[in-house]
């Protein structure tokens, strides 16, 4: 019998790490803005200097620390082919209910494995006539507490990989997956190389795949130029998207190297690289500023540094040449999509069709971007109507359907 | 007469010790990033150059001692009034030459040039051989840029910039001149010439020659030219190279035109981001210029040690182009005032030649065999060599400037 590298995981940063960034912090020099800036250009600078104050002198990581703790998180040693072992870190929260459903929960960026955490207690708790889940929510290689690749080229097919094996390891043979943003992308890599074998269905709350073609898609390329809401919708966002929002993407896709000297250096810059995606991505979710400090403390004392978290807009895009679905082709495994309002792009419904085979779709009035963390009960609700007796895509994983 | 307020004054660059200070607290507390095995360049600037140029920004770099050595250079500010925008109290080199009758010439920089390019080329325009046409040397510092102070409220375009440049040389006395420019400097010498060509601009030159598209429209032949590239190897390696850079090359451009303010506070806060961000252009926009680690360490000072700060620079792409809603060129148009074009074979935007003749009433042209984006810097002898050959006797723009023909 294998044994096991799982080992429990305590988050304890060392006192110098924390002097560093208490130095760093007092010698902040902050950059002038324009009269009325609003967020027209970016992070505001009251907002950011208020946010660097609150660092330096309230601020109470410990306090934080000592509460991410109370999570079950663990790391273990997962081989990739071609890349030697990762050590890989996760929480794994089981439900009381033995047969409850196992499912992965894959974050993107800038978010983390924490994201999870108002949706955790909604997913594993028993009720009744709604199904329960063994959930797993894994620092993706390179951001949280998880290791960093060393090699260029660890793209779609290596993060598969790593999922696949740690839900493995974990004694889930079968199971299902939940992601947004990067979660969402990588989501078809595993879907393509483990799906019905292991991977029996999968949900995304970010709607999002490549444009149809006349040639791959008639019909679907026509409905972007219906006179619908929707339509116009899709088109107004996905503008937006294009002509002002790309700007961190294309940075990250080509050149992460340079970008990453300040994210690491400089905990301002940082803060206002991630502050400006958590405030313009949600919707108008009431950050405070402690709940902000916490997140991007997770990526300042990330196990790889923050630099390494963004060198996956360069490998799942082969340095902008190509798009992130690449190696991937749609299959017949069961898929969940829900629409919130606040998203960055919402392409008419039709498009996930493309993506996979779309059983379940729900749409919500509020929430956005991060909606695990902004709207963990809409969220946890799209899943146990996914996943629950009646539903879609009930029973998808043998003897686990998730009730007792 | 020209709308400025108070007279000339000196200007002695003079970083305050606190300043220096802080810098230095913050290079010894350096946290770098880890970097893929065998990157190379791939990722962005390689780890093992950027810690090389901290030891040395720590350890070697002698401030005080470049600043001694620009402050030989003849520097000044003047409040310049900007139509909406109030004063703004702009820094420049002039120099001017012995030859009472030079020609006045506006030279303007870009991102992330600054004034200093001019340094090489000031003897060789001020006082070159007797037989070549002498310049009057004004350099300035773009506002937002160097020690220039930065516009204070949105919407400062490009008729504001041609506005500063035109005041600055009408408050010299020169009501005529010529302008070079590369970068910023081209793009910016479009819209001055716009508002300024014949009365006051009498001819421009660009060392990176780029423009748009030519539609059917507006510029047929042009239009039916590209059907033709195929077989035109030249323009077609240089388009090639053009959308290898569009692909590769705009992260730093997409930033800086819609989120500026969010980068700028790593590069007002961190050296080593500061740094990063423009080395990665300093080596990879020149033509394998063999760089010192003390050219590179004043080159990114400037920019850290800046009036405005190094947030303020990267505005410029915003302002320009709306927030990336339109490109450089908008609000410009086509004028007959004499244009000359210098070609160097490490630029990185290679549009066909013909599409400089949208840009302008191309009267020179060069091409070289040597020398990237920063030619002012890199090569200044062929850049001289050009304006020699432009504005001296027999060139296509002798004389345009009347009693100023460069001789005396």
């Amino acid at each position: 019998m294998a044994t096991t590298t799982e080992r429990p995981f305590t988050l304890s940063v060392p006192p110098a790490e924390l002097e560093l960034l208490q130095k760093k912090l007092e010698l902040v020099r902050l950059p002038d803005e324009l009269e009325n800036a609003g967020w027209d250009y970016g992070a505001p600078l009251s907002d950011i200097r208020r946010l660097v104050a609150r660092w330096r002198d309230g601020f109470d990581w410990h306090k934080s620390e000592t509460e991410i703790n109370k999570l079950p998180m663990f790391t273990r040693d997962i081989d990739v082919d071609g890349f030697g072992t990762l050590n890989i870190h996760y929480v794994h929260q089981k439900s009381a209910v033995k047969n409850a459903i196992p499912l992965l929960f894959v974050h993107g960026w800038p978010g983390h494995f924490l994201e999870v955490k108002n949706v955790l207690p909604h997913l594993t708790a028993i009720s009744g006539d709604r199904p329960s889940f063994h959930v797993v929510a894994i620092s993706l290689p390179g951001f949280g507490f998880s290791e960093a690749p060393k090699k260029s080229g660890f793209a779609g097919r290596q993060y598969a990989n790593v999922f696949n094996k740690l839900m493995l390891s974990l004694g889930y043979e079968e199971y299902v997956y939940q992601g947004g943003d990067w979660g969402h992308m990588l989501g078809a890599h595993v879907v393509y190389h483990y799906g019905h074998k292991h991977l029996k269905a999968w949900h995304s709350n970010m709607p999002f795949y490549r444009r149809p073609t006349l040639f791959s898609n008639p019909l679907l390329t026509l409905e972007e130029h219906l006179p619908t809401q929707a339509a116009r919708v899709a088109v107004e966002k996905l503008t937006h998207w294009r002509q002002k929002g790309i700007g961190y993407y294309t940075e990250h896709a080509t050149k992460p190297q340079t970008i990453g000297y300040g994210l690491s250096d400089s905990p301002a810059g940082l803060l206002s690289w991630i502050y400006e995606k958590l405030v313009s991505w949600s919707d108008q979710y009431p950050w405070t500023d402690d709940e902000v400090l916490e997140w991007i403390s997770i990526y300042w004392f990330s196990r790889a540094g923050p630099a390494a978290s963004i060198r996956i807009y360069y490998e799942m895009t082969g340095g902008n040449t190509h798009d992130t679905f690449e190696g991937t082709a749609r299959t017949t495994v069961p898929l969940g999509i829900s629409y919130f309002p606040g998203e960055l792009l919402l392409p008419p419904k039709s498009w996930m069709q493309m993506v996979g085979k779309v059983v379940f779709e729900s749409e919500h009035d509020k929430g956005g971007h991060f909606a695990a963390y902004e709207q963990p009960e809409k969220l946890a609700d799209d899943l146990r109507r996914m996943f629950g007796r009646g539903g879609p895509a009930f029973g998808v994983v043998h003897g686990h359907e998730g009730y007792d | 007469m020209a709308s400025t307020t108070a007279e000339e004054q000196p200007f002695t660059l003079a970083v305050p010790d606190a300043d220096l200070e802080l810098l230095r607290t913050k290079l010894a507390s350096v946290r770098f990033p880890d970097e893929l095995e065998g990157a190379a360049w791939d990722y962005g600037a390689p780890l093992a150059d950027i810690q090389r140029l901290v030891t040395h920004w720590k350890n070697s770099f002698d401030w005080r001692k470049a600043e001694a050595a620009i402050n030989t250079l003849p520097m000044f500010t003047h409040d310049i009034e900007v139509d909406g925008f109030g004063t703004l109290n702009i820094h420049y080199v002039h120099q001017k030459s012995a030859v009472k009758n030079a020609v006045p010439l506006l030279f303007v920089h870009g991102w992330p040039g600054h004034f200093l390019e001019v340094r090489k080329l000031l003897p060789l325009l001020t006082a070159g051989p007797a037989d070549q046409p002498s310049f009057h040397v004004v350099a300035l510092s773009l506002p937002g840029f160097g020690f220039s102070e930065a516009p204070k409220k949105p919407g400062f375009k490009g008729r504001h910039y041609a506005e500063v440049f035109n005041k600055l040389m009408l408050s010299l006395g020169y009501e005529e001149y010529v302008y070079q420019g590369g970068d910023w400097g081209c793009a910016l010498g479009a819209h001055a010439v716009t508002h300024y060509a014949h009365t006051h601009i009498k001819a421009w030159h660009t060392n990176t020659p780029f423009y748009r598209r030519p539609k059917f429209l507006s510029n047929p032949l042009l239009f039916l030219g590209l059907l033709t590239l195929p077989f035109n190897e030249p323009a077609l390696a240089g388009l090639q190279r053009s959308q290898e850079f569009m692909k590769k090359g705009m992260g730093y451009y997409m930033e800086q035109a819609t989120q500026p303010q969010t980068l700028g506070y790593s590069l007002a806060d961190s050296p080593v981001g500061l740094l990063a961000w423009i080395y990665e252009k300093l080596v990879s926009w020149s033509d394998d210029y063999p760089w010192t680690d003390d050219e590179v360490i004043e080159w990114i000072s400037i920019y850290w040690f800046s009036r405005a700060g190094p947030a303020a620079a990267g505005r410029i792409y915003y302002e320009i182009t709306n927030r990336n809603t339109n490109d450089l060129f908008e609000g410009t148009k086509r004028t007959t005032v004499p244009f000359g074009v210098a070609y160097f074979p490490g630029e990185i935007a290679q549009t066909p030649k013909s599409w400089s003749k949208m840009l302008g009433k191309v009267v020179f042209e060069s091409t070289h065999d040597k020398g990237g984006h920063f030619s002012a810097f890199e090569q200044p002898e062929k850049l001289a060599s050009d304006l020699h050959k432009m504005f001296g006797k027999g060139g296509p723009a002798h004389g345009v400037v009347p009693g100023r023909n460069g001789y005396d």
